[in-house]
């Protein structure tokens, strides 16, 4: 019971809170709802009893990216933002895409109605980190390898040219 | 101590590398004693495995391999995996040659110490030396057949680096690229051989290559031709007709070189691999037949030209070819024992006659005989040890050349007796022309008063070596033939092939009688060879071929039956040999040798022929012109006809078909690609015009349509 | 609300997640924020991700390592993101996504 009470509320707060990004007029609320939304969707990895993915959404995600957002958005916004649509005008349209990718996902959902717990969760921090270093140590290079390609790109793309 | 023969190789290797690349160039550099040292110690090694493999302690053929690489070929849709060991083969010969290989290179590197003291170049001498007998080792330790043939062509580097030891003379320089090219010509041979055992056996191991053959899987034809390849090679490195022009040039190089190279390594070398696979020989009579013919023409030719030389090197040399000819003879009528046992007795008396004539020149200071004479009073020890030589190889009875030659000439009487009558004659030549040399050396007065006054004796280290060979060279032939040692020793291999024992067992009645009454049994055994092989043995010749089979598979009572000559031509050998040099004394005692002179103008084209070598180097030369003259033509018409033709036809013709080609493609291929293009195009433009105004959104919202749709079909099918 | 909770509730989770985050990348004219609702469908896939992991394959921790993979490029997508949405900001001083047309033929 504790966990259906725990899913559901941890759901809602997900779903709420995307939403509100989504729609909210104000971008920097949005990008504070971003953050909550995440802050909800590590919850749920708790639930599932990631432990390692839950700390990482932590710290990525909630303490990382929404914040980074959080300062991009202050940084462009202006006060008459406010006053304007922040949607566009395609919003008929995007909400019948929705519709018609909702069936075809929640039939696949349906396949798994049966599906349930077998075996109690355990800690899985240790197995990740054999898995990274030993049978996965090539991708684990390789996303190294990435991130620093974005950091070059990051700082190549917000340099400012020097006056000429 | 067996198990560490694996070394014996190894540590002259090292040595030669330490004096070659570690020590500095000195007349006075102590550098060479290290080779001296690991001489030693390989000499005791091989000394105790002689020993435990006389004494019968270990198990013969004693043999360990070690995994060298191993590869996977794919041939005809299977795929194989070749194990490719390195490791050491000790059998009876191997044993035997070790210890006559590291005694000889000991002694002639005691020796150099002396000879080579003011020589500017003093230790890379040794280290050529130490390098030389390495590879030598090498070839004789191996087990595996493409390691031997590495030792084959390390030695074969070190022969032309010792010969051509003083390269700032031209003669040197010609003699060492002559020796090279000659037998590599031979090895050539050798190499096709090995291929071809390789692709039949798919292993270089020999007790493998030994195995296949006596599970009868070798054809005789394929035997043949690896055994023809073999001998190839052993024509060249030994030095056969008419690959052994080489070897008297090669007498360019320092004298105890040249001691090595004739009394322990190179020459050693082609025998050893014969004997080493003999049991290809065995499975392969026209081999056999080759092999005895060759021996015999080349101890022969050999022979004569020694008769004649007055450069006493040259003499030795010619002497050198001959008695391996013998060698090869007795191995190819199948005296196995035989050949090998002259192989490690004619290494030590030949290796003494090399240093004792070192010894005469570095203190003469010349080749050639007529300068010599009465050097007996000047040069003692020198001149007694040489004797010994003599007596030796002129087979004197109760000397080791005596032992030797004798069964020699016995498995040949029993074999092939026409090439017995030459070989006999061959015999007393060598008598003659060995004592020719003794008389004009040391016999008599002298002819050159300037250098008789000069000469003297050499030093202790120099005669020191001359007299444990001389030792040798005496008594070691009846220390090996006691209690048939050398029976038990140099045992002959045998391949076991269905007919032959049988034959063995029906006929041993008429092998007798064979044997006691030569003149009867002469038609049969004309065109025997007489070796056990595969096929059955024809009526007539039967009697030879069962007694030969009977020697070589009953073991030692039947081998010493086999193993002497008919009563009255053991009797009367020594005679005839006392005879011939008797001869040699009447033709050229004094300081005039007038007889000989006028032999010399009554016979003057023979000696002439003899004088140039049988023609053979002019023939060889005459053989590179015709063969440039026919290059040449070839060349002439590739230039002209096939490449006129076929060359620049084919470049016309391709020409053609390019220019059709292209107007086809212009015409019908470019047509189609402009087409699709064009059609895409279209299709673009068109598309473009239902997209507003080229916003992302837009885009993302066509690919969101296009994917959700395809998505949801999928996935509610 | 007695009902165990089965793999369907997460995937559905999931899906109402993506859906969310599709509509607001298709519908959002701010590019930031068109950038926050591809990290919302990212976190869809993750969701997934970790409960295949817990649900199909308990055994191994593959799904959660899969997972973090897919952090690891959102991370990297989010920062040269945003890091482009300010050069184009400096550029045209606009974050609005109609008034970019230069894909406009």
């Amino acid at each position: 019971m504790i966990d259906q009470i725990v899913f559901y509320s941890l759901a809602l707060l997900t779903v709420a809170s995307a939403l509100a990004v989504v729609l909210h007029r104000n971008t920097v609320h949005s990008s504070l709802f971003l953050g909550l939304s995440l802050a909800g969707v590590a919850g749920i990895y708790a639930s599932l009893g990631a432990d390692f993915l839950f700390g990482a959404q932590i710290m990525v995600y909630v303490s990382g990216i929404a914040v980074l957002v959080m300062f991009v958005v202050m940084l462009l916004g202006r006060a008459s933002d406010l006053h304007l649509r922040q949607v566009n005008e395609r919003w008929m349209a995007a909400l019948l895409v929705c519709a018609v990718a909702a069936v075809g996902l929640f039939k696949v959902a349906r396949l798994h109605a049966g599906t349930v717990v077998t075996a109690a969760a355990k800690p899985g921090t240790h197995d990740i980190g054999r898995l990274f270093l030993g049978e996965w140590l090539l991708p684990f290079e390789l996303i190294s390898l990435v991130l620093l390609a974005a950091l070059l790109g990051a700082v190549f793309f917000t340099r400012t040219e020097k006056a000429s | 101590m067996i198990e560490h023969a694996y070394l014996i190789p190894l540590i002259p290797f090292a040595a030669s590398l330490i004096m070659m690349f570690g020590a500095k160039e000195d007349p006075h550099s102590p550098a060479p004693w290290i080779g001296i040292g690991a001489m030693a110690i390989c000499l005791g090694m091989s000394l105790s495995i002689l020993n435990a493999v006389a004494g019968g302690t270990v198990p013969l053929p004693y043999e360990h391999n070690w995994q060298w690489f191993s590869f996977a070929a794919s041939i005809g849709g299977k795929s194989f995996l070749y194990d490719m060991p390195i490791g050491v083969l000790i059998d009876g010969p191997a044993a035997l040659t070790l210890v006559v290989v590291t005694l000889v290179s000991l002694m002639v590197q005691i020796y150099s110490i002396a000879y080579m003291h003011e020589d500017a170049r003093y230790k890379r001498y040794f280290a050529f030396v130490s390098f030389f007998t390495a590879s030598m080792l090498g070839l004789v330790v191996s087990s595996n057949i493409l390691v031997g043939f590495m030792s084959w062509e390390l030695m074969g580097l070190s022969s032309y680096l010792l010969i051509g030891f003083w390269f700032e003379k031209d003669g040197p320089t010609e003699a060492q690229k002559k020796a090279f090219m000659t037998t590599k010509l031979g090895d050539s041979g050798l190499y096709l051989a090995l291929l071809f055992i390789f692709a039949k056996v798919g292993s270089f191991q020999i007790t493998q290559i030994h195995q296949f053959i006596n599970q009868g899987y070798m054809t005789t034809t394929v035997a043949t031709v690896i055994a023809i390849g073999i001998l190839f090679g052993a024509m060249g490195k030994s030095a056969q007709f008419p690959l052994f022009i080489w070897l008297p040039d090669a007498m360019e190089g320092p004298t105890p070189g040249s001691a090595l190279i004739h009394a322990a390594t190179m020459v050693a070398a082609g025998i050893f691999v014969v004997a080493r696979l003999y049991f290809v020989f065995l499975a392969a009579p026209d081999a056999m037949l080759a092999a005895a013919w060759i021996g015999c023409i080349t101890a022969f030719m050999a022979a004569a030209m020694a008769l004649v030389s007055y450069d006493i090197k040259r003499v030795l040399a010619f002497s050198t070819v001959s008695q391996l000819g013998f060698m090869m003879c007795a191995l190819g009528v199948g005296g196995y024992t035989a050949g090998l046992f002259h192989l490690t007795t004619h290494a030590f008396f030949k290796a003494l006659l090399f240093l004792g004539a070192g010894s005469v020149i570095h203190s003469v200071h010349t080749n050639d005989m007529r300068l010599m004479g009465g050097l007996s009073k000047k040069m003692p020890v020198t001149f007694l040890t040489m004797g010994a030589a003599i007596l030796a190889i002129a087979g004197i009875p109760f000397t080791s050349g005596y032992y030797s030659k004798d069964m020699i000439l016995a498995n040949i009487y029993h074999a092939n007796q026409p090439i017995f009558w030459i070989m006999l004659g061959t015999a007393l030549m060598t008598a003659f022309y060995m004592s020719r040399l003794f008389i004009l050396t040391f016999w008599g007065d002298d002819r050159d008063h300037e250098k008789h006054h000069h000469a003297h004796e050499s030093p202790f280290l120099m005669t020191g070596p001359l007299v444990l060979l001389a030792f040798l060279a005496l008594v070691s032939g009846f220390m090996l033939d006691r209690k048939g040692l050398v029976y038990s020793l140099l045992a002959k291999p045998t391949i076991t092939a269905p007919q032959a024992p049988a034959a063995a067992e029906a006929h041993p009645a008429e092998a007798k009688p064979a044997e006691a009454h030569p003149a009867e049994a002469k038609p049969a055994e004309h065109a025997a060879v007489a070796v056990p092989v595969e096929h059955a043995a024809p009526a007539t010749e039967a009697p030879a071929e069962a007694h030969a089979a009977a020697a070589s598979h009953e073991g030692g009572e039947a081998e010493h039956h086999e193993g002497h000559l008919p009563h009255w031509l053991h009797l009367a050998l020594p005679f005839l040999v006392l005879g011939s040099i008797g001869l040699a004394f009447f033709l050229y005692k004094g300081p005039k040798y007038a007889v000989a002179d006028g032999l010399k103008a009554n016979l003057a084209p023979v000696f002439r022929l003899l004088d140039r070598r049988w023609f053979l180097d002019d023939a060889f030369d005459l053989l590179v012109v015709l063969c440039d003259k026919v290059a040449a033509l070839a060349f002439w018409i590739d230039a002209n006809v096939v490449d006129r033709v076929f060359v620049d036809g084919w470049g016309l013709l391709m020409r053609i078909v390019a220019e059709v080609s292209n107007l086809l493609d212009a015409l019908f291929v470019d047509r189609t690609v402009d087409g699709f293009g064009g059609l895409s195009l279209d299709l673009g433009v068109g598309l473009r015009a239902l997209v507003k105004d080229g916003q992302v959104q837009e885009y993302l919202m066509y690919a969101a349509i296009a994917f959700s749709l395809a998505a949801t079909l999928i996935l509610t099918r | 609300m007695n009902a165990p909770l089965t793999l369907a509730h997460y995937m559905t989770l999931a899906g109402i997640l993506f859906l969310i985050g599709i509509f607001g990348a298709l519908t959002r004219r701010n590019i930031s924020g068109i950038l926050m609702s591809i990290e919302l469908m990212f976190n869809a896939a993750n969701i997934n991700l970790a409960a295949f992991d817990r649900f199909l394959h308990p055994e191994g921790v593959t799904g959660q390592a899969l997972a973090l993979f897919v952090m690891t490029v959102a991370a990297a997508e989010i920062v040269v993101g945003l890091a482009l949405l300010l050069a184009i900001y400096r550029g045209t001083d606009t974050v609005y996504a109609e008034d970019f047309n230069l894909l406009k033929g």
